[in-house]
């Protein structure tokens, strides 16, 4: 227990003690008096005597004060300070006894009771104080301490002393007690009286009741005021609005703290959302679900409400809108994923030349720079308006001469020519023109004389682009024949020099035949001058119209070739050379000569437009056999009038009982089926006629080709002379014809190389009587030579 | 490879084409026969236009795509190949 004497307080003050004896004389006065004494010195030891009074009890502190120590205060100089007491009580007063009963009251006193009972028990007890005082006491403090002990020791009801001994032992201070030397032993057995007065009531707080009589007038406002408050104390139990509710929080201590972070550099960008964008990402992402949901109606009910622009009609593709049905019932999958566009890096920009679009590109381009160069004349050539471009300059009077210049006579007029350097010089031994397409045309290069051979070629030309062929076909000899294939229309077969046969398909870009004859055991072993694809329209076993290839050369075969295992073929006809001819020509017969072959050479056939069984041969003889494919061994008839090798045989497509034919012989001949001889005859040139044709839309028409010119022939105006007249360029030899089929252009191939279109106008031939007006004409060139 | 580039000299040599361009999509010309700042202009200017031509196309029919773009002017006709890779730009007086 930290006690601290007044020496330890105040080194500066000697405390001594003085024996000058404190009585009060009554125990609230004694009480003060400690009090007063004390008050220098212990201020704690004052509140307690007061505490000792608060509590109403009669404590005679009278006792404290009789055994109560002086305290002196004394400056550095020595004198007295000390400060006189307030009140000085009278020597010699009584000590009034002190029950053992208050004193055990005292909490702060437990340690005063243990005193007290030991002092009561033990005189050694009682020493037992001083001495804990004398620990910390000076020689005074101890001498003092004894004297207190004789107090204690004389007046056992004396707990003042004791109590003044706990008091100071709980106390910071020690008190010095002055020890009433006063106290003899006689006073011990006297009688003391102790007097228990109560202390007066203090009031903290008095608001006396305010009552008002029932009668007065301010009863009922004092009455309802009191109902209110009766209410509110009422209320005020459950009421929000009497919420007490005290609170304490921890203010944390704020600090300032500070943090520097990179600028947040903020960039803008903009996108728009289109239709196609959408929609790529549509696809490039519902293509994944597509297997999964199917496309059923409802769905597709769904999904074009969750359109994007409902105006799209339902049918559009399938794909598309399954697409969407697939975004709709997985539109959340969608939103979550991410598009990852697809960055292709071309480390190499060269590589967009390699690419097949860009080729494609490239012939698109072709073709439209081309376009505006001959669109005027493909204009003509399609029979369309030709507008004449408003930005050209008008060159002085070019034009409006030319459309002055509108003439009624019938003519040519040239257009274009399909030429490129690679077919410059070679001869043009046959034009076809594709069956599905056509604007496409094949054109065959060879020679057709044994002896400048070259290589042949097959171009295929487009109309698109008449400066470059589509397809370029080398072949190891010679082209001399070409046709196209109806049912296949891709498919080309092509008749060379050295009797092979070769297959081409167009559509791929390969250079090399799709099948070739050179293996076959039967290939020709002639010029192969023609071949055609035939429709059999009652094939074997009444199947549909099937194709077969026929060709005839020179070795006097007309083969039948179908693939199997390759191309293989069989004899239709063997030509066998017929003696007995001539006659009607006058010419003696002559000795039978020594035959080099058996075999006639065939140079060209026609197969009739209606009836695929029969056909006409030509032959290097001049004879013109009609066939039949039934019979492999006879002809059914010999057309004898020719006298040189007859070029070309050709059915009227019109007139189902005509055929012309035209010859080295300078002629040309018109044919009827059943008559052996020729209706009429047409010679206008002194040159070998190599090519004709009947016009596919006027069936008086026909074209021919001489090796000088290119003429017209309309039975219906004259059938002395051609109505045009078109010379060839100097130097060339115009060697094939064609007629376009769907418009009146006419193509001349020639022996330059070159392939040139005509168009022909202001031919007066009418429509639609031209047959009757052929067989007028036929039937009136018999009668006139009957 | 020589198809291309024979296709490229065919096209140059026809009448009336007055320049061939190949750009690839970063706009760094591959081939062209005219000068530099010119090429860097067409190229520029028609690849612009060339996006709005096919984002108009594609938005009437976002399956449709543009194939071919022809721009006929007084002088000139400017023809353009788009994909997304390259831009083929042929330019042909048409009247000479």
């Amino acid at each position: 227990m930290p006690v601290r004497t007044a020496k330890q307080m105040k080194p500066t003050l000697k405390v001594t003690k003085s024996r000058t004896p404190n009585q009060s004389t009554s125990g609230v006065l004694r009480v003060n008096q400690s009090a007063t004494n004390t008050r220098s010195v212990n201020s704690s030891v004052h509140r307690k005597s007061f505490t000792l009074a608060g509590d109403s009890k009669v404590l005679d502190k009278g006792s404290v004060q009789t055994h109560k120590q002086t305290v002196q205060v004394f400056d550095e100089t020595g004198k007295d300070v000390t400060p006189q007491p307030l009140y000085q009580p009278e020597a010699g007063a009584l000590q009034p006894k002190q029950s053992k009963i208050f004193t055990n009251h005292d909490t702060s006193g437990s340690t005063l009771s243990d005193f007290l009972s030991t002092a009561y028990q033990t005189t050694n007890a009682s020493f037992a104080a001083p001495f804990t005082r004398s620990v910390f006491g000076s020689s005074s403090v101890s001498r003092s301490s004894q004297s207190t002990m004789e107090s204690m020791n004389d007046e056992i009801e004396d707990p003042s002393s004791k109590k003044d001994i706990s008091l100071s032992l709980s106390d910071v201070q020690v008190r010095r007690e002055e020890i009433k030397e006063q106290i003899k032993e006689h006073m011990l057995d006297c009688m003391v009286d102790c007097y228990l007065t109560e202390t007066e009531t203090i009031w903290l707080l008095d608001m006396p009741a305010l009552s008002v009589s029932m009668d007065s007038e301010e009863a009922e406002v004092v009455k309802g005021r009191n109902m209110a408050y009766q209410e509110l104390c009422k209320n005020r139990l459950g009421n929000d609005k009497y919420m007490e509710r005290p609170m304490q929080t921890f203010n944390g201590a704020p600090k300032a703290k500070e943090v520097q972070s990179d600028s947040i550099s903020m960039v803008e960008k903009a996108t728009m959302a289109t239709h196609w964008d959408i929609y790529d990402s549509y696809v490039s992402d519902g293509g994944a679900g597509n297997a999964a949901d199917g496309a059923s109606p409802t769905k597709l009910d769904i999904s074009t409400l969750h359109r994007v622009h409902s105006s799209r009609p339902l049918d559009r593709t399938m794909s598309g809108a399954s697409a969407i049905s697939t975004a709709s019932t997985s539109s959340s999958r969608i939103d979550t994923e991410a598009f990852v566009v697809q960055g292709e890096n071309e480390s190499d920009p060269e590589d967009v030349l390699h690419s097949e679009k860009f080729l494609q590109d490239l012939l698109v381009m072709e073709r439209a720079v081309l376009e505006n160069i001959y669109q005027p004349k493909l204009a003509a050539y399609r029979q369309l308006p030709i507008l004449p471009d408003p930005n050209r300059e008008q060159k002085a009077g070019d034009e409006r001469d030319g459309q002055d210049d509108v003439s009624l006579n019938p003519a040519l007029e040239r257009l274009w020519a399909f030429n490129c350097e690679l077919t410059m010089g070679r001869n043009v031994s046959n034009m076809a023109w594709n069956k599905k397409n056509p604007d496409l045309l094949a054109v065959g290069y060879g020679q057709f004389d044994f002896k400048d051979q070259k290589s042949g070629l097959v171009c295929c030309w487009s109309l698109k682009n008449p400066t470059w062929p589509e397809r370029i076909f080398h072949c190891e000899s010679g082209v001399t024949a070409l046709d196209f294939s109806t049912c296949s229309p891709s498919q080309l077969a092509v008749g060379m020099h050295d009797g092979s046969i070769a297959i081409y398909n167009v559509q791929s870009t390969e250079k090399t035949p799709v099948i070739d004859s050179s293996d076959c055991a039967h290939k020709h072993t002639g010029p192969v001058w023609q071949v055609r694809w035939v429709e059999n329209e009652h094939g074997p076993g009444g199947e549909d119209k099937r194709e077969t290839l026929i060709s005839v050369s020179a070795d006097g075969r007309i083969s039948k070739w179908f693939l199997r295992k390759g191309l293989d073929g069989i004899d239709l006809m063997k030509l066998k050379r017929m003696r007995s001819v001539r006659k009607h020509l006058g010419v003696k017969e002559r000795k039978i000569e020594a035959l080099i072959s058996r075999h006639a050479s065939g140079l060209c056939f026609h197969f009739h437009n209606n009836d695929s069984n029969i056909y006409l041969v030509g032959t290097e003889d001049g004879l013109i056999h009609k066939c039949s494919c039934s019979y492999n061994e006879q002809f059914l008839g010999t057309y004898t009038a020719h006298i040189g090798p007859v070029y070309k045989i050709t059915w009227s497509p019109l007139c189902p009982d005509v055929f012309l034919s035209c010859s080295a012989d300078w002629t040309i001949q018109l044919w009827r089926q059943d008559l052996f001889t020729p209706i009429l005859g047409f010679t206008s040139t002194h040159k070998a006629v190599h090519d004709i044709e009947w016009s596919p839309r006027w069936a008086t028409v026909f074209g021919a080709v001489n090796e000088g010119r290119l003429e017209i022939w309309d039975l219906g105006s004259s059938i002395l002379d051609p109505i045009i007249v078109s010379m060839a360029r100097p130097g060339v030899k115009l060697t094939s014809l064609l007629f376009a089929t769907q418009t009146d252009c006419v193509l001349v191939g020639d022996s330059g190389g070159q392939v040139s279109v005509y168009k022909l106008k202001n031919l007066n031939a009418g429509e639609g009587k031209e047959v009757n007006t052929l067989h007028d004409i036929i039937r009136s060139t018999l009668a006139s030579q009957l | 490879m020589a198809e291309v580039e024979e296709t490229l000299k065919r096209i140059q040599a026809h009448k009336g084409v007055i320049g061939t361009i190949v750009v690839n999509a970063e706009g760094i010309p591959i081939r062209t026969t005219l000068d530099s700042s010119t090429t860097v202009q067409y190229a520029g200017l028609l690849h612009q236009l060339t996006m709005k031509a096919r984002s108009t196309v594609r938005d009437i029919d976002p399956q449709n795509d543009l194939t071919f773009l022809r721009i006929r002017s007084k002088k000139h006709e400017i023809m353009v190949a788009p994909d997304k890779e390259y831009l083929l730009i042929v330019i042909q007086n048409p009247s000479e």
